[in-house]
């Protein structure tokens, strides 16, 4: 790819917002992402990603705010966002009755591609994503895995400057998942900007150049995902096991907000306080109230955690 | 990395302005429709062609003897009322089966122009209309040895009423972004179509208010259109009927293009 195709499509979001009611799904956006980069939209459910996603690609109207790509205006210029982006819908792709291979020739057509590039491409990608042996089945009889696959793919096939996946790995099985991480680095390689949708942290981590925490409408923090992580790079992670039932204990005023799941129970401290950490914990478990903990280096998902939480902590803690 | 360079198809150079893609866009779009509706095409052609035969056989069921100049009547509305159906009840609610299905947003978010996108669902409305149309004279020419006369202008009658028909339910379903409504609206029109619109029985049956309603409405010059292809004879207010299914279907055509840009 020479670098003169790519140079000029970057990929801008100004203070949007977007509102349903009373619900601000989208207050005051502001993000960029240059050719070649894939960008994360991480953020829990609700956070208002697949908002900001649909206005890009035309099927909303923000309220107020910009959204640029190149030197288009794409809120003013549905007709250009469409040629100029593709997109994979957070919903199941409807190929019921279209054979795989079909679904996938087809859409390349509509993006405008030549038949026998069309038919080249698809031949790539069925081989890339391993799913050759389901080539001529009918959409309906496969698997949600494959389907959306299938829904990558289409998609993909011919891909605009900037290729929006809103959660492209739901329902694929890990090894696929594998695969298909490969076909969207290999998209940004090519020199489209990828605003990828997720909520799994662990995946974004590996596999993005750049994020942004989404939550609640608003931008909470974006960077690399190290970068990200630099915030906690003094904080340890501390993980207990409570037993199954038992009220959620009062957490030393040193820790960082909890999150209990289940029985299981995250919070941060910092590198100080990890002998103190490790007795309060062994503690826990003295009193019949833990099964067992861990304690080790904060991840990505930690600063999510910490970033998006609402959880209000106050109750949670013991003496301030 | 998975892909090699020769294969990829990279992005446009830039935007695409006018009719340039259109034509293949157009086949593209109407291949599409036809695939999706792969599993349900046969059926659907095969109830359009029955509800045709329904209607056109029905009348004999409710009449000992029935004059030939009812059956003619019957039998050369009963096209409209085909058309109709696919365009107005049958378009707008397989609009609301793609949006339970998840489709419509995907079609939203191609790269195809609104006038193509229309031009293809109205392609893919006639063709589920047209063999139920054909189907519906044939049996009413057996069944009462009609004197029809079919003249070229059956190419404008059927392909307008099938188009101002079309467009408006594809404008109603863009419209409404609920499937029930949907439903529940596209039968209050095969109510309308039926009840209150002289399609299947002369105009003077109508209280005359209702007659001067129907005059604003296109489904009454549809009719007038219709007979006016099918049988030899005077016709009185052919022209006029041509002129109000003339501007119907360019309100029709603007709705749909309105509807179908409308972002929430
Ligand atoms: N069409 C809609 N009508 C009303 N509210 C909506 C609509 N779409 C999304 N919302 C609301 O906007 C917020 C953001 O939704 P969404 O963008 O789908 O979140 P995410 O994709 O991050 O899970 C949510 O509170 C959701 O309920
Ligand atoms: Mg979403």
């Amino acid at each position: 790819m020479s670098k003169t195709a790519s140079d000029g499509w970057t990929f801008r979001v100004d203070n949007l917002v977007k509102h349903f009611g009373t619900v601000a799904a989208n207050d005051g956006i502001t993000l960029r992402v240059e050719p070649g980069e894939v960008y994360g939209l991480l953020g829990p459910n609700g956070a208002g990603k697949s908002t900001l996603v649909k206005q890009t690609i035309g099927l909303l109207k923000p309220a107020s705010g910009r959204i640029t790509l190149g030197s288009f205006d794409l809120v003013a210029d549905p007709d250009a966002a469409r040629q100029l982006c593709s997109y994979l819908p957070q919903a199941q792709m409807p190929i019921d009755s279209f054979r795989l291979r079909e679904a996938i020739e087809l859409s390349g057509r509509i993006r405008g591609a030549e038949m026998g590039q069309v038919r080249r491409r698809t031949a790539e990608l069925i081989e890339a994503l391993q799913l050759g042996e389901w080539s001529k089945t009918l959409g309906s009889r496969l698997s949600g895995g494959v389907k959306r696959l299938v829904g990558f793919c289409m998609a993909t096939i011919s891909p605009g400057h900037l290729v929006i996946l809103d959660e492209p790995t739901n329902d694929v099985d890990p090894l696929r998942r594998r695969l298909l991480w490969d076909e969207i680095r290999a998209l940004g390689a090519q020199g489209c900007s990828v605003l990828l949708v997720t909520h799994n942290v662990l995946e974004a981590e590996k596999a993005v150049d750049r994020l942004a925490l989404i939550a609640n409408g608003r931008l909470v923090a974006e960077g690399t995902p190290s970068s990200l992580k630099a915030a906690d790079r003094t904080q340890m992670r501390l993980q207990v096991m409570l037993v199954p039932g038992v009220e959620t204990p009062a957490l030393p005023a040193w820790s960082g907000p909890p999150v209990r799941v289940g029985n299981n129970l995250v919070t941060t401290i910092a590198e100080a306080d990890a002998p103190s950490g490790i007795s309060w914990a062994a503690g826990l478990i003295d009193a019949g109230v833990a099964e067992e903990y861990a304690l080790g280096a904060a991840s990505l998902e930690d600063a999510y955690i910490r970033l998006t939480s609402d959880i209000p902590t106050d109750g949670l803690h013991g003496e301030q | 990395m998975a892909s090699s360079d020769a294969a990829l198809i990279l992005p446009p150079g830039g935007v695409e302005r006018g009719i340039g893609r259109s034509g293949r866009d157009f086949v593209s779009m109407v291949r599409w429709h036809l695939a999706s509706l792969r599993m349900w095409l046969v059926t659907i052609v095969i109830v359009q062609a029955l509800s045709g035969v329904g209607f056109v056989l029905g009348i004999s069921l409710f009449f000992h003897h029935i004059p030939q100049s009812a059956a003619l009547f019957v039998t050369t509305g009963v096209p409209v009322i085909n058309l109709l159906i696919v365009g107005l009840v049958l378009g707008p609610q397989l609009v609301a089966n793609q949006r339970t299905a998840g489709s419509y947003e995907y079609l939203q978010t191609l790269p195809v122009s609104r006038s193509v996108t229309a031009a293809a669902w109205y392609t893919v409305c006639l063709l589920c209309g047209l063999p139920a149309v054909v189907v519906s004279l044939v049996v009413g020419q057996l069944r009462y040895d009609l004197p029809l006369h079919i003249s070229l202008m059956i190419v404008p009658a059927v392909l307008l009423t099938s188009f101002a028909g079309t467009m408006l339910g594809y404008a109603l379903a863009h419209a409404i972004t609920r499937p029930m409504v949907t439903l529940l609206i596209t039968q209050m029109l095969i109510f309308i179509v039926f009840g209150f619109a002289p399609i299947l029985f002369p105009l003077q049956r109508m209280p005359a208010w209702l007659a001067d309603v129907n005059w604003w409405f296109p489904f009454r010059h549809m009719a007038v259109v219709m007979r006016a292809a099918l049988t030899s004879g005077p016709n009185p207010g052919v022209s006029t009927a041509y002129a109000v299914i003339g501007v119907w279907t360019v309100v029709a055509a603007a709705l749909a293009g309105w509807m179908l840009g409308r972002r929430p």
